[in-house]
C-alpha cells in the first residue's frame, strides 16, 4: 500500500519501483536489467520465474542451479559471505540481492548499487519467504506466474498441515563431519513444525536458530516418530561421514522413526542452500508429502 | 640413575596418585551415570556410556602424556601439542587428506594427520634449536606463532574449498557422538602412553638437554625422535576421533610437577590419571550445564583449562621454567 502510494505520488516517474525489504526501502528507477544475486533462495526464485541474472556468488549450488557455476556465462561475484566488490562494481548492476549469509554485506553493496536484503525472518519463516518471492516477482513483473506457484505451495502446505498433526512427533537433525545438532520450532528449519505442522518430539528445542549439539542418547530418549535428517556435507558437496551411516547405530535403531522406516534424509539443497526459494519450497513440500504417503 | 635424578616429592607423589586414582574412579562413575537416556535402557550402558567414558579416559590420559613429553623435549613448561604447532599441523593433515581422498578410512586420515603433526613438530624443534636465547615465554610463543601460520594455511585452503565447518569440528573436541565402534582408535593412544612409560627414563634425561644427555651416554636424537613421534601420533589420533582438546596437555603436567617432580617414570601415571580425570570432569559438566543438550568438551575445557592456567602462571612467577 505504502509502496503503491509512493509510486503514485511520484507521478510521471511512475516506472520507479519502491521495494521494501529487511533493511528498509530501496527505490529502483525501473525494471533492473543487470542483476547480481548473493542469495541462493533469490536465485532459485528468479530462475524459476525466468528472470535473467548477470552475476552470482561462487560456491556450491543446488543441482537445479548448477549452470550458474559456469563462470564464463555468469561471472563470479566473490562468495556468499565475501562479495568481490571490484567484480560487482565492474558489472555495474541495476539491482543487487542479498539475504541470509550475505545479509551483513548489505551496507557495503548498497553504496555501489541499488541493493535489497531478502533475509528470512526466523519468527515468520514461511511468511517472509513468500513475501520475498512476491517482492522479486513484482520487481520483474512476474506476479501472475508467481501467484500461480504460490497458490500451489499454499495448497501443498495446507494439505501437509492437515496430515502432519496426526503423523506423530518429529525431530530435525543436521549432521556434519560426524557430529549432529537438533533443530526446533524457532530454528532455520522451523518450517517443519510451524508451517508443516509436525508435533515437535523435543518441545524444549524452541530457542535458538543455530540448533543444539545433541548425543545419540538424546535421539533415543526423544524417540521421535519421524526423524528428518539434513546431511550438510552432502549439501556443500563434501564427502563426510554420510548421515545415514552416522545414524545407523544401536541407539537410533531403537527409535519409533527407525523401526517404522520413517527416517527421512531431506533434500539438502532445498533445505540448506536455497531454503525459502520458490522451487526449493515446493521441493520440500513435495518430499515431505511423499514421505507421509509412503508411511501409509 | 633415574633415582638419583629425582629424589623428593615421594610422599607427595604417592598421596597425589592415590587422590588422582580415587577422583578418576569417582568421575568415571559420574560419567557413566550422567546422560540423556535412561541408563537401564537396552544397550545404553554398553553402547553409549561405557564407550564415551573410555574414550574420555583414553583421550585425557593421552593428551596429558603428550603434553608432559613435549615439555621435557622442548625443555619448557609451556610447550604442549597446541603450543608447539603439533595440533595445528595434525588438523592441516586431516584437511588435506579429506580433500584429496575424501572416502579414505579414518585410519588413513589419522596416518596423514600423524605425518603432518610430525613434520610440524620437527619444524618447531628445529626453530627452537636455531634460537640463541630460549627465555621461558619465547618457546611457547614461537610454537603458537608457528601454529598460527599453519592454522592460517588451513583456513585459507578451507575457505577456498568450503571446508571451514570441518575445520571448526576438528578444532573443537566433542564426545557427543562417541558410541561403541566409533572411538576404538583411541586405544592406540593408550598403547603409546605405555610405550612412553617404557621410554620414561630416557625421555627424562633428554629433558636435561642435549649436552647433558650426550654426557650421560644417551642417543639424544633417537630419543627425541621417538618422543616426538609419540606426541604426534597421540595428537593425531585424538583429533581424528574427537577433535582438539585445548589446555589439557598444558595444565595437567604443570599441576602434577608441583607434587611429583620431573621424573617421567614417577610422574607419568599421575599425569595420565589426572588428565583423564580433568577431561571427564569437563565433559560431565558439558553434559549437565544445558541438559539434555550438550556443550562440547573443547569449550568447557577451554574455560576450566584457561582458569587453571592463569592460576599456574600467577603461582609460578618465582620459579624458573
Amino acid at each position: 500500500m505504502v509502496a503503491l502510494a509512493i509510486a503514485l505520488a511520484a507521478g510521471p516517474a511512475a516506472a520507479e519501483i519502491a521495494v521494501r525489504h529487511a533493511r528498509g526501502q530501496t527505490i529502483l528507477p525501473g525494471v533492473p536489467k543487470t542483476v547480481v544475486v548473493f542469495d541462493l533462495a533469490a536465485l532459485d526464485t528468479l530462475d524459476a520465474l525466468g528472470v535473467p541474472v548477470a552475476g552470482v556468488a561462487g560456491g556450491p549450488k543446488p543441482p537445479a542451479l548448477a549452470r550458474y557455476n559456469d563462470a564464463s556465462r555468469y561471472p563470479r561475484m566473490g562468495t556468499l559471505w565475501e562479495p568481490d566488490y571490484e567484480a560487482v562494481n565492474a558489472l555495474g548492476p541495476d539491482l543487487v540481492v542479498v539475504g541470509g549469509r550475505s545479509g551483513p554485506r548489505y551496507d557495503a553493496l548498497a553504496r555501489m548499487a541499488p541493493t535489497i536484503d531478502l533475509s528470512s525472518d526466523p519468527a515468520d519463516m514461511l511468511g517472509s519467504d513468500l513475501r520475498n518471492i512476491r517482492t522479486l516477482a513484482r520487481i520483474f513483473g512476474k506476479e501472475a506466474q508467481a501467484e500461480d506457484r504460490i497458490a500451489r505451495i499454499e495448497a501443498g502446505i495446507a494439505a501437509l498441515h492437515a496430515r502432519a498433526g496426526q503423523a506423530g512427533t518429529a525431530l530435525f537433525l543436521l549432521t556434519t563431519g560426524g557430529r549432529m545438532s537438533a533443530f526446533g520450532r524457532g530454528s532455520r528449519f522451523g518450517l517443519l513444525h510451524g508451517a508443516f505442522g509436525f508435533r515437535p518430539a523435543a518441545p524444549g528445542l524452541d530457542a535458538g536458530i543455530h540448533g543444539q549439539p545433541v548425543s545419540f542418547e538424546f535421539v533415543a530418549r526423544t524417540d521421535p516418530d519421524w526423524l528428518f535428517v539434513l546431511d550438510r556435507d552432502a549439501a556443500i558437496g563434501v564427502q563426510g561421514r554420510p548421515a545415514r551411516q552416522l545414524l545407523d547405530n544401536a541407539l537410533v535403531r531403537q527409535t519409533a522413526a527407525w523401526r517404522k522406516g520413517q527416517v527421512v534424509t531431506v533434500d539438502p539443497a532445498s533445505w540448506y542452500l536455497a531454503s525459502g526459494g520458490l522451487r526449493a519450497l515446493q521441493t520440500t513440500i513435495d518430499e515431505i508429502a511423499a514421505a507421509l504417503d509412503r508411511a501409509r | 640413575m633415574a633415582g638419583s635424578l629425582t629424589r623428593g616429592g615421594g610422599p607427595g607423589r604417592r598421596a597425589g596418585l592415590v587422590l588422582a586414582v580415587l577422583s578418576l574412579a569417582l568421575l568415571a562413575a559420574a560419567s557413566l551415570a550422567v546422560g540423556v537416556a535412561d541408563l537401564t535402557g537396552a544397550g545404553i550402558l554398553a553402547g553409549s556410556r561405557i564407550p564415551r567414558t573410555l574414550a574420555l579416559v583414553l583421550a585425557g590420559a593421552g593428551m596429558a602424556v603428550a603434553g608432559v613429553i613435549m615439555q621435557l623435549v622442548a625443555q619448557n613448561r609451556f610447550a604442549e601439542p597446541s603450543t608447539a604447532g603439533t595440533a595445528e599441523s595434525a588438523t592441516f593433515g586431516m584437511l588435506l587428506v579429506t580433500l584429496l581422498a575424501p572416502g579414505a578410512p579414518v585410519a588413513v586420515k589419522m596416518l596423514a594427520a600423524t605425518a603432518a603433526a610430525l613434520a610440524g613438530t620437527a619444524l618447531f624443534l628445529r626453530v627452537l634449536r636455531a634460537m640463541p636465547l630460549r627465555a621461558r615465554l619465547t618457546v611457547p610463543l614461537v610454537g603458537i606463532m608457528l601454529g598460527g601460520v599453519v592454522e592460517a594455511a588451513s583456513t585459507f585452503v578451507a575457505t577456498r574449498t568450503d571446508m571451514l565447518q570441518f575445520l571448526a569440528i576438528w578444532r573443537s573436541g566433542d564426545f557427543s557422538t562417541v558410541l561403541s565402534g566409533r572411538y576404538e582408535l583411541l586405544w592406540l593412544s593408550a598403547a603409546l602412553t605405555v610405550l612412553a612409560y617404557g621410554m620414561a627414563d630416557r625421555i627424562t634425561i633428554a629433558g636435561l638437554g642435549r649436552d647433558a644427555s650426550v654426557n650421560l651416554g644417551l642417543d639424544y636424537r633417537r630419543v627425541v625422535a621417538g618422543a616426538v613421534a609419540i606426541v604426534a601420533t597421540i595428537t593425531a589420533v585424538t583429533i581424528a576421533t574427537v577433535g582438539t582438546i585445548p589446555f589439557l596437555g598444558l595444565v595437567v603436567p604443570n599441576l602434577v610437577a608441583l607434587v611429583a617432580g620431573d621424573n617421567l617414570r614417577r610422574s607419568l601415571p599421575l599425569v595420565a590419571a589426572a588428565g583423564a580425570g580433568l577431561l571427564l570432569l569437563c565433559d560431565v559438566l558439558g553434559r549437565l550445564v544445558r541438559y539434555p543438550y550438550e556443550i562440547p568438551v573443547g569449550t568447557t575445557m577451554g574455560v576450566v583449562g584457561s582458569g587453571l592456567f592463569l592460576v599456574l602462571l600467577l603461582r609460578r612467577t618465582d620459579r624458573h621454567a
